[in-house]
């Protein structure tokens, strides 16, 4: 991926919410080095922000495919945090407080240090935004320095799942929480070109756990939050925003990670619909 | 982008071919203004043939008929096809446009 022509039009790249099927973005990415389109700054939010870090810090496809599937397996949720639990049911003792979350996060931790180590934004080669949410004031929290793996954990915060992450004085949880396609930063920077892939939160099959209906009552917040935001983002921008929608003809659950390729393949396919478009918007056509 | 106007009877009906984007939607706002400055508030737009519309294409149509209802018509779209569904549903727009399956009944759904 190349930085964008000082002369042109900024463009922007905005990764939102979705899980595995954010792995689309390095389908984008595929089109978007093979026609030499340069990028001036990349967004990403939750799901998202794995892989705007990945493309912006110069990770090619392979490389980046291939980190996502050792970070994210299964296994990341296969250990409870017991002492969180146990303050559901029993407050007065085990103390319920802000730091809930089901799952012991060691390990996602570990795997976000080994795929990123020490890298700050001040390393990534392509200007890099990831966005949270202020647990305490809903407030859209936009990292653009310091160290990369606090952005992501934060960005990456699911509800009920992993316990909000405390960076800069506060408490963050997940990015989509606030935007889940933070279009809002590409323009509040000066973006002129906006192509962005995000996804609708998906609903559950069968509500038969208090989790599952917690995650359901999640994905229509989320998933309309998505729509009003996206809606004003169009009408509020003076120049273009580029929605890439993949289609997936299989349902991709929170650890498909086997269907990675296939999800490439399908945002892939998504963006080269809107090549020829984005040529001519950027006087290359 | 090619835009092919008729009449049928007091509905305007304009069919557009291609995509509405940040190059097309000028001559698009053109069209519909010059529609509505002509009196006629009450359009269907044809998207049978619509292949895409970035946001350059949303903010036409709801310039266009925050003008229409204004005036006492609407702007209602007819033969949306499912790319163009798919951003107008994730930008909210399905809740704020009326969208036929035809152009026949779009026409219909205007009271005589």
């Amino acid at each position: 991926m190349t930085a964008g022509d000082a002369n042109g039009p900024r463009v922007a790249v905005v990764l939102g919410s979705g899980s595995v099927k954010c792995a689309a973005a390095l389908g984008l990415l595929k089109v978007l080095k093979r026609e030499g389109i340069g990028v001036d700054m990349i967004v990403g939010c939750s799901g998202g922000s794995l892989y705007a870090a990945l493309i912006a810090l110069g990770h090619e496809v392979e490389e980046a495919e291939a980190m996502t599937r050792r970070l994210w397996t299964r296994e990341l949720t296969s250990r409870r945090n017991h002492r969180s639990l146990l303050s559901v049911f029993l407050p007065g003792i085990f103390g319920f407080d802000e730091s809930f979350g089901m799952v012991d996060d060691g390990l996602i931790l570990r795997r976000l240090l080994d795929a990123f180590g020490t890298s700050t934004f001040a390393d990534a080669k392509i200007p890099l935004y990831l966005t949270a949410t202020d647990f305490h004031t809903g407030e859209q929290v936009v990292f653009e320095s310091g160290p990369i793996v606090d952005a992501i954990r934060a960005s990456i915060a699911i509800p009920y799942i992993f316990r909000p992450w405390p960076a800069g004085g506060r408490m963050l949880v997940d990015g989509f929480m606030s935007d889940p396609m933070p279009v809002g930063v590409a323009i509040r920077q000066g973006a002129n070109v906006i192509v962005t892939m995000g996804f609708e939160s998906p609903y559950q099959h069968k509500i038969n756990s208090p989790l599952r209906f917690a995650f359901q009552l999640s994905s229509i917040t989320s998933n309309n939050l998505l729509k009003s935001n996206f809606a004003f983002h169009n009408l509020a921008h003076h120049a273009e925003i580029l929605p890439i929608l993949p289609e997936f003809a299989d349902r991709i659950h929170l650890f498909d990670t086997d269907k990675i390729p296939y999800v490439i393949q399908e945002g892939e396919r998504a963006a080269e619909r809107q090549v020829p478009y984005l040529r001519r918007l950027l006087g290359r056509g | 982008m090619e835009i092919t106007t008729l009449q049928r009877g007091s509905i305007t009906v304009i069919a557009i071919a291609g995509s509405i984007d940040g190059m097309t939607a000028t001559t698009l706002v053109t069209s519909f203004r010059e529609q509505v400055a002509g009196g006629n508030v009450r359009i269907v737009s044809d998207f049978a043939a619509v292949e895409y519309t970035s946001s350059a294409g949303l903010r036409a149509l709801l310039e266009t008929v925050k003008e229409t209802r204004q005036q006492g018509g609407d702007l209602r779209l007819a033969a949306v096809q499912p790319d163009v569904l798919r951003v107008l549903e994730l930008s909210g727009f399905t809740h704020i446009l009326k969208l036929f399956p035809d152009v026949e009944a779009a026409v219909a759904s205007f009271p005589a």
